[in-house]
């Protein structure tokens, strides 16, 4: 038998066939799920911490002969990321858990996991590969997940095992069908956060953030140019690119291109006001040897957006800025910024600011 | 190629194998004498005669009368009966209060929740740093506004034994219905009805060699209780429903075994116990083992150790085949610090690290060995672990 290796599995397909396919590759797999959140008596037919998810991993260890177990991180969870997106959001940013939890909670917590019961390996179902102590993006251009990996500490590579990453969404469904994983096989796609009922992420706003924060108080929706239009409910419903909840009335569309906690404002303007020439990116993290500041690279400033060229123009101190070579549009704080350099992931960081292209003014008012 | 050594179940306080005779008892009842015991024919007279007969050799292992056996599904049914029922049976006639341990087992601690959302009156005693009941409390907390008073006899999770037959006494003296929750205590400790004064005592099948799902519930005559449940009049009403003939007679069964069998097995386990306590004591000096020093019932071990977490611990432990158990399991089978550590005292992170062990049939003088090897080295290794990040 090979190595052990401990496969974090949520009951989803993907992580379901991972550890399918570790388990014919001749591996000691060790299942677990991580309990991160408790939504007590929010989701009735949810009564213990979605357990279905807890119940469908371990059917799937039941039918392929392996160890499961439930990990409680409950409390680091809460603190790593749950605590984190709520203060972006009041600073009138848009955060990724996502990110956080595959720095904090499933790259670093659960790894110290694998540790303790002498697991050599850690695995998941992401859509990423690993080669030569790289990370490189996942086989299925449209699955890449390697937007949400940037941040895990370099040294996990070595250790990393991602088994569909060379697959595509459709020839992993097929594989968990011909692998008799019916529990799992025709399981949705998931899109929602983890840890937020319903998509309702202004519920855990409401219910972390005190009735008077700023970021759930009225304010002005008004023009970059200072123009007052109407009210708004809280800036927190907001984000930058965003049409919904914006006045109608104006002769083109008008999208949110900033968020301004400072006076409660959510400014708008048209599609052109949204599009940014340069990225300011802190909390980096290079999965690669740090490039040198004139590198060409490809960036990634949103999950799924197209691939963008750039050059890096400065790089100290956990802070980077990237030149563009094409404005790109909804450059949003909080977000992530993932470097490329073709298939390999570089880094990222966490989007400070946009810099702003020069531009001539643009008449906006409608009539 | 390494061969692997035999799997070490060390978690006899959850459940026990079924023993071999018991199955074997059982098994007519699955075959030709399948009949129902309230029918008149020949069919239910062999099923009756079988049903009563389990119920009067489970009341001799209790020093009860026939009667005083009620048969349930199991010990939280059995607890339910008693709590819910006594305190039903009275709440009007001015004893509306209930008196019970915060280091009970949950299906104590949830019909009493239960009784409270209903309109009863919690009162909870206080335990000490041991486990034990503080006296004065027991004192001051039970009156004659008291409906039903409950004490565990021993505790699953650390063992600790009480004076069940003294607080019988006292809560009697009150006029309160004295119940017990003496799941893991049969078979440990003495239990007498007819020396003893307790009015209601709850024993399960599965943690002495019976299949899970049979129980029962010891009703001293003249209790009140009003049923949990309605429908037919089977054992006088008490506990409606067709009897589960077969399990009933494998409870009889396990039950006379274990009361055969309990001094030797009590010194055999004791033995084992205090010999692995003492192997991990002089490798971990600053192990905390929980109920120290108060009386203890001799299957059950539980250690905590500084700078380590059971979850981690119990996943290791299994994958090297030995099986032991944390605090209690939440439904999505993640590990939350126990209840009962915490009430009495035990620090947060330490209750957190706890691991019971629990011994019985199937432990061995070799088991033991090599528990006494793997625990210690795994605990060395998971602290190296924690001082490394």
């Amino acid at each position: 038998m090979k190595e052990r290796v401990l496969v974090a599995m949520s009951g989803g397909v993907d992580s379901s066939v991972a550890a399918a396919l570790l388990v014919e590759q001749g591996y000691d797999v060790v299942g677990a799920t991580m309990k991160l959140f408790c939504h007590g008596d929010d989701v009735p037919d949810r009564p213990c911490c979605s357990l279905d998810s807890v119940n469908d991993a371990r059917r799937v260890c039941e039918t392929l002969g392996v160890p499961h177990y439930v990990i409680n991180l409950e409390s680091r969870f809460g603190h790593d990321v749950v605590d984190d997106f709520v203060s972006e959001y009041a600073r009138g940013r848009t955060p990724i858990p996502c990110v956080r939890c595959n720095t904090f909670t499933k790259f670093r917590d659960l790894v110290k996991k694998a540790d303790s019961i002498d697991a050599r390996w850690i695995a998941t179902g992401h859509y990423a590969r690993v080669a030569n102590g790289e990370l490189l993006r996942g086989a299925d251009d449209n699955k890449d997940q390697t937007y949400f990996l940037w941040g895990i500490d370099r040294s996990v590579l070595s250790r990393m095992l991602l088994p569909v990453g060379d697959s595509t969404k459709a020839e992993t469904r097929a594989l968990a069908r011909k692998l008799g994983l019916s529990v799992v096989s025709e399981k949705p796609e998931s899109q929602e956060i983890c840890f937020v009922p319903d998509g309702d992420y202004m519920k855990i706003l409401r219910q972390r953030l005190s009735p008077d924060a700023p970021a759930l108080s009225p304010g002005p929706i008004v023009t970059s140019d200072g123009q007052y239009i109407a009210e708004h409910g809280g800036f927190a419903r907001y984000t930058i690119g965003q049409r919904r909840g914006v006045p109608g009335g104006f002769r083109i569309p008008m999208y949110v291109v900033g968020i301004r906690p400072e006076d409660r404002a959510v400014v708008i303007g048209p599609r052109e006001e949204l599009l940014g020439s340069g990225v300011i990116a802190r909390e980096v993290n290079w999965l690669s040897d740090s490039p040198t500041v004139g590198s060409q690279v490809q960036v990634r400033v949103r999950h799924r957006a197209r691939l963008a060229a750039g050059e890096l123009i400065r790089n100290e101190a956990g802070e980077i800025e990237i030149a563009l070579d094409e404005p790109v549009s909804a450059i949003t704080p909080g977000q992530s910024i993932v470097l490329y350099d073709g298939q390999r992931v570089l880094g990222g960081g966490i989007i400070e600011s946009a810099a702003r292209p020069i531009r001539s003014a643009l008449p906006i008012l409608a009539a | 190629m390494l061969v692997k050594p035999p799997p070490i179940y060390l978690d006899h306080a959850a459940t026990t194998p079924v023993r071999e005779e018991v199955f074997e008892a059982m098994r007519p009842f699955f075959g030709p004498r399948f009949g129902n015991p309230s029918s008149t024919h020949r069919w239910g007279r062999e099923a009756r005669a079988a049903l009563d007969e389990a119920r009067e050799r489970v009341a001799r292992c209790l020093g009860a009368r026939p009667d005083e056996v009620c048969f349930t599904s199991g010990g939280t049914e059995a607890d339910n009966l008693a709590i819910l029922g006594a305190w039903r049976a009275v709440k009007d006639a001015g004893r509306n209060a209930i008196v019970t341990t915060p280091i009970e087992h949950k299906a104590i601690l949830g019909a009493v929740h239960q009784a409270a959302a209903e309109g009863a009156e919690e009162r909870f005693l206080d335990v000490d740093s041991k486990g034990l009941v503080v006296s004065d409390s027991f004192d001051k907390l039970v009156d004659d506004a008291v409906a039903v008073c409950s004490v565990m006899w021993v505790n699953n999770e650390v063992g600790t034994i009480q004076s069940i037959p003294e607080f019988s006494d006292r809560a009697k003296a009150k006029g309160a219905v004295m119940h017990t929750d003496a799941v893991q205590a049969f078979g440990k400790v003495e239990i007498d009805a007819a020396s003893q004064t307790f009015d209601l005592l709850s024993i399960s099948g599965h943690k002495i060699g019976a299949p899970k799902g049979i129980g029962a519930l010891f009703i001293r005559r003249g209790t009140h209780l009003q049923p949990l449940m309605h429908g037919g009049s089977q054992d006088r009403g008490r506990r409606p429903g067709t009897e589960n003939v077969a399990m009933a007679v494998g409870l009889a069964t396990a039950a006379e075994l274990t009361m055969a069998e309990h001094e030797f097995e009590g010194k055999r386990l004791q033995a084992m116990r205090d010999r692995l306590e003492a192997a991990i004591m002089a490798r971990i000096p600053d192990a905390v083992i929980h109920g120290r020093g108060a009386p203890r019932a001799p299957h059950i071990l539980n250690v905590s150790v500084p700078g380590t977490d059971s979850e981690s611990l119990l996943m290791a432990l299994d994958l090297k085949g030995i099986a032991a158990s944390g605090g209690s399991a939440c439904q999505s089978g993640s590990i939350s610090p126990s209840h009962v550590l915490l009430a009495m005292g035990v620090r947060p992170d330490l209750a957190s690290g706890a691991i019971r062990m629990s011994l019985g049939s199937l432990t061995t003088d070799e088991s033991i060995d090599r528990v006494a090897e793997v625990f210690p080295a795994l605990v060395e290794k998971a602290r190296e672990l924690a001082n490394a990040s």
